[in-house]
């Protein structure tokens, strides 16, 4: 087992193992079938939001369960732009457009939330994040003008002037020559899932991260440190709701439709189960996240069982949180610490070790990561 | 600076691995390589995908799980009553001289639009040649334009929404039941037929249902002196996750106007039951209209403890005959109904009449049958011109017949006044 | 009816949805006080008890009549709902005693999503009447206002089971160890208290206390088994705003919320029907930034 840890935490093959990760994500479009694309584009949208719930409740042990309103209002900040502009001289631009306010909106809002809020714990913090959503989906709905309401607005076919001076149907995300559609909705929603992954790889690992974990085991501890409880919390929410928004974005180019219904509230419970099924404390747990998310209905679907998926779904939460409490993420960790224990020859101290070392999965991250720098 | 060197060694790796990937993967999927053959008309057409000698899959996505499952579960399992008799008496005789046995393929997506677009990515995968029958406004358009672009029949759609039934905005797509606006028209007609001065409240949802409804009554009645709309209050139908609480302050304030008729376009069925025996016990006993969704007399009106001298009148507009009443039970037809829905239904403890959907499925899996027996190729384009060609077909619990061949309208659009009589349901023509 | 008629009857509609809230919002008072979580599940397990109720009354009622099989099936529904209630402690939650605070939340929202499932595939999803002893719509006229037999027998029941536990908290040897284990757990284990059975009394009295007000619920309407979802997020923000300690509190704040969101809508025109929700929500907000701890709670003293 030595030998299997020395290997698996030599940063060359860590590196190595990362690069081959990139490469099979750029050429897998170009050989998959359109469903994969799309699944693993889905999946992607929602491991970026799921990233976005893991920073605010796994690394600073903030519990949101208004996350779905920053997808909402991420998923409008995005369209709406797009619907009224695109087909007109601001033509692509109106995508950026989009990309930034969805960032943008959902970051201001969830820093002023955060502001007054984050001083609040426990269920007094949750119910306010409850709010978001509840307050948010009839507001969407009331100004249905705007909005499309429930019925939703949707870009796939919208109107532009083509070069011949006739109206035509276009959609935004099309793929230009050479790729599919599925294939180039895919590139930009893992391209942008990527980039802000990688933000937050190195967020974590940094003076932030060590900041966030501090915070999260004892206030009175950070405050004595030098670290300010409430600007980490505001930062850890702000940042959680721009990637929410980001999402959203995410959202329409997978989907190109958003309606009321994306703000609603019992999404935001999907997403924190997801959370915690993938593993709040990581950043590979918001992609085991994202995967249970989408794959779960979609195989219940394959097998015609769809009527249990709701049973399904609550088995596995209950399942995880009594054999995995770290999540998916923590299941090599897991597996290899009883295999060691096996090895140790069922030794006491070395079970003891193994179990330390492993702790607690939220506040383990930092120092481990830590190490390798 | 050694972590930088080594670093950019390892990207040129990766770049250059990457780049071999793409040439050898350039032309894996490359089905734009294949010529192409469909001009050609004299060969063999090449058939749709979904459809074989044997076999036809059609896909389902609607909710089947969450607060909408009831009536979503219906959707499927009238389809799988009707279908599941017609496979085992032998299959359809298709168009073409060939017979298939019906396939349906349900998909849950509990009335989340971003489920059913992933749905629909899957039931393309998955290989349907149609889609539809499908519960729901906003589920129903988030992959509305995606099967436009496929090229994917999406087909007699449970939503009274307009655009599904517009040939222009839909060329791919067909509305099942009568738009909303028809329903609250054809009460609107019928009041103003009486003649009398009306002072109207009206209760709706504010969404498309609602306000479609409404849309309708108002259109009808406009520009006559002797009917009054004196309040409308709305109430916001939540997520899908959380209906209403309750809707009694509405009707409360709406009895203060002391308006004589409500028109109450609420779809949520423990909200009407609550509704009905609200306005009763206030005192206030207006003529009522409600929705054909939740118009049910064993499902809405027994439980609400309405009789039919507690009101001056309780109109519905309806469709399809009620399988909750009587007569419905006791007719060929109706007990043909129940024995299939019996036998082939999937949803739990689905008896095939505490909600109208079911019905309305089995009449929809008559009009694709009759689409089937008229398509004389296995394709969809052959397909979606047999379905938009029908006409004059009298579909069994169905008022009136089917025509499919109106730009504008949906395949069911007979809709008649019924007026509540302590038991089921009349049909009349004026209101009063 | 006068204006001043519609304003009565909009109070007294509101005393009695509300009490259905109120029901709930104490229940989840009871397992924050016993075991120091917020369950999500409270309605999810208040929806299988009534279904549980219905059931065996159904079953009942050929052999023993309508009323004595319906008051059967209370009586089984609230011995159900206090063993399902323990059980679930005991079984499942006790695992997450020390865990992280969101880990407890999504521990009862993974029991929510469970008996929703489970709900949903044993009794369908038919909306289903509970035969009870009288209709909706029968009533008591005072002048202009209709009282209707429904409220004033929920209003009532649901007054007295909060009349109940506070003596029960405050008054009794039971209740003294209640608020020793949720004050601390620990030294109250040195003092002697079996920390584990007063938790299980807990969560089961907070699951027959629930399930009184879904087969209350249920009796004016129907029963689905998403009955509660709405009412659960009411249920919260009236914890919320009367606060997490106080059972006077969670019911008044209840009460106090469905009222004040009806009179919004009927006379403040902006805010109207369509916005109602926003009041209650933007309330928990207010209370929240002036008074952390709840408009009935203690402060709570935070030892480092």
């Amino acid at each position: 087992m030595k030998g299997y840890d020395a290997v698996v935490s030599n940063r060359w093959v860590r590196l190595g193992a990362f690069l081959v990760v990139l490469v099979v994500l750029a050429v897998l479009p170009l050989v998959a079938d359109p469903f994969t694309n799309q699944t693993i584009s889905h999946i992607a949208v929602f491991a970026v939001a799921i990233l976005g719930l893991n920073i605010v409740m796994g690394f600073t042990g903030q519990v949101s369960l208004g996350h779905s309103f920053f997808v909402g209002i991420g998923a409008y900040a995005a369209i709406i732009p797009i619907r009224d502009w695109w087909g007109g001289p601001l033509a692509e631009g109106a995508i950026v457009i989009g990309f930034v306010l969805s960032g943008l909106i959902p970051g201001v809002l969830g820093l002023l939330i955060a502001l007054v809020t984050v001083r609040l714990r426990g269920l007094a913090l949750a119910m306010v994040t409850i709010a978001l959503p509840t307050i948010g989906l009839p507001l969407a709905q009331k100004f249905s003008d705007f909005t499309g309401g429930n019925e939703g607005i949707s870009i796939r076919r919208l109107d532009y002037v083509g070069a011949d001076g006739q109206v035509h149907k276009g959609n935004p995300f099309a793929a230009g020559p050479g790729l599919e559609n599925d294939q180039w909705q895919y590139y930009i929603v893992i391209a942008i899932a990527l980039a802000f992954f990688a933000l937050a790889y190195f967020l974590v690992r940094g003076k932030y991260g060590r900041a966030f974990a501090i915070v999260r085991s004892n206030e009175a501890i950070a405050s004595s440190m030098g670290v300010s409880p409430y600007r980490y919390k505001v930062l850890a929410f702000t940042i959680a709701a721009v990637y929410g928004g980001i999402a959203g974005f995410l959202l329409i180019v997978w989907g190109q439709f958003t309606s009321s219904e994306t703000l609603a509230f019992h999404h935001s419970i999907d997403l924190v189960i997801a959370s915690i099924v993938g593993g709040a404390g990581s950043i590979v747990g918001a992609v085991l996240g994202g995967v249970f998310y989408v794959t779960v209905s979609q195989i219940m679907n394959g097998l015609q069982l769809s009527i249990y998926t709701t049973l399904v779904q609550g088995v596995v939460i209950i399942l995880i949180l009594f054999l995995l409490p770290g999540g998916l993420a923590s299941l090599p960790r897991t597996i290899r610490r009883l295999v060691r224990r096996g090895a140790a020859g069922h030794s006491v101290e070395a079970g003891h070790a193994a179990d330390s070392a492993s702790g607690n999965t939220k506040t383990q991250v930092q120092p481990s990561e830590e190490r390798n720098t | 600076m050694k972590t930088t060197l080594s670093g950019r060694r390892a990207i040129a790796v990766a770049a250059s691995v990457g780049a071999i990937a793409l040439v050898l993967a350039g032309c894996a999927r490359g089905g734009g390589d294949v010529a192409p053959t469909g001009e050609d008309t004299s060969a063999a057409v090449e058939p749709s995908p979904g459809i074989t000698d044997t076999t036809l899959t059609f896909g389902i996505s609607t909710p089947l799980t969450g607060a909408t499952a009831g009536p979503g579960n219906c959707t499927v399992d009238g389809a799988l009553a009707y279908f599941g008799t017609k496979n085992a008496e032998g299959g359809i005789t298709f168009g073409d001289g060939k017979t298939r046995k019906i396939e349906i393929k349900s998909y849950d997506d509990e009335y989340n639009p971003e489920k059913s677009a992933a749905n629909f990515n899957q039931m393309v995968a998955d290989g349907v040649f149609a889609a539809g029958l499908g519960l729901g406004t906003p589920t129903n358009r988030a992959w509305r334009e995606a099967a436009i672009e496929a090229d994917v029949p999406q087909v007699l759609v449970m939503t009274g929404d307009p655009i599904f039934s517009d040939r222009t905005e839909s060329p791919v797509q067909l509305g099942l039941v009568p738009i909303y606006q028809q329903e609250g028209a054809a009460f609107g007609e019928a009041l103003v037929a009486n003649g009398q001065p009306h002072k109207v409240a009206a209760l709706y949802q504010n969404d498309d249902y609602g306000k479609g409804y409404l849309q309708g009554f108002k259109d009808a009645v406009a520009g006559n002196p002797n009917i009054e709309i004196v309040k409308e209050l709305s109430y916001e139908p939540g997520p899908a996750s959380s209906t209403p609480n309750y809707l009694e302050p509405q009707v409360t304030e709406l009895a203060g106007t002391g308006a004589d008729v409500f028109f109450q376009a609420v779809s949520v069925t423990p909200r009407v039951v609550e509704n009905l025996a609200k306005a009763a016990a206030i005192g206030w006993t207006p003529i009522w209209f409600l929705p054909s969704n939740t118009a049910s007399p064993g499902g809405v009106l027994t439980p609400a403890g309405v009789t039919e001298t507690t009101y001056p009148g309780i109109y519905a507009v309806g469709f399809s005959e009620a399988a909750a009443a009587p007569p419905f039970a006791e007719s060929e037809a109706g007990k043909a109904y129940f024995a299939a829905i019996a036998e082939y239904a999937q949803g739990p403890e689905q008896d095939g009449k505490a909600f109208p959907h079911c019905v309305w499925s089995w009449i929809g899996a008559q009009i694709l049958e009759q689409a089937f027996e008229k398509m004389t190729e296995p394709t969809r384009d052959s397909f979606l011109d047999a379905l938009y060609s029908i006409k004059g077909f009298d579909a069994q619990f169905a008022f009136g017949s089917i025509d499919t061949t109106v730009d504008g309208l949906p395949a069911i659009q007979t809709v008649s006044l019924q007026k509540f009589n302590g038991k089921g349901y009349t049909n009349v023509d004026v209101v009063g | 009816m006068n204006p001043f008629g519609t304003f009565i009857q909009l109070l007294v509609d509101g005393l009695a949805q509300g009490s259905i809230y109120g029901a709930l919002a104490l229940a989840i008072v009871l397992v924050n006080q016993a075991t120091g979580l917020v369950n999500f599940a409270q309605g999810g397990m208040a929806v299988l008890g009534s279904y549980i109720g219905l059931t065996i009354g159904n079953l009942l009622i050929p052999g023993v009549g309508s009323t004595l099989g319906v008051v059967l099936g209370i009586v089984a529904a609230v011995i159900a709902s206090l063993a399902l209630g323990g059980v679930v402690e005991r079984f499942v939650m006790r695992r997450f005693e020390r865990a992280e605070e969101d880990t407890k939340v999504v521990a009862t929202i993974g029991l929510l999503t469970l008996i929703t499932g489970l709900v949903g595939l044993i009794w369908g999803f038919n909306p289903t009447p509970y035969p009870f002893f009288f209709g909706g719509s029968e009533s008591l006229r005072i002048g202009d206002v209709s009282i209707s037999v429904w409220s004033i027998v929920t209003f009532t029941t649901i007054v007295a089971l909060m009349v109940v536990l506070q003596i029960l908290f405050r008054g009794t040897k039971f209740g003294l160890g209640m608020r020793a284990v949720a004050d601390n757990a620990p030294s109250a284990a040195l003092a002697g208290i079996r920390v584990g059975g007063l938790r299980m009394a807990g969560w089961g009295l907070a699951a027959a206390l629930g399930t009184v007000a879904a087969i209350l619920l249920a009796s004016k309407s129907q029963l689905t088994p998403n009955n509660f979802d709405g009412i659960l997020v009411y249920a919260l923000a009236a914890v919320v705003i009367g606060g997490l300690d106080s059972p006077i509190g969670a019911v008044v704040a209840a009460l106090g919320i469905t009222i004040l969101e009806s009179l919004a809508a009927a006379y403040i025109p902006w805010i109207g029907h369509d916005l109602k929700v926003v009041v209650p929500f933007v309330l928990v907000f207010v209370v929240l930034i002036i008074r952390p701890q709840g408009l009935f709670g203690r402060r709570a003293v935070v030892r480092v």
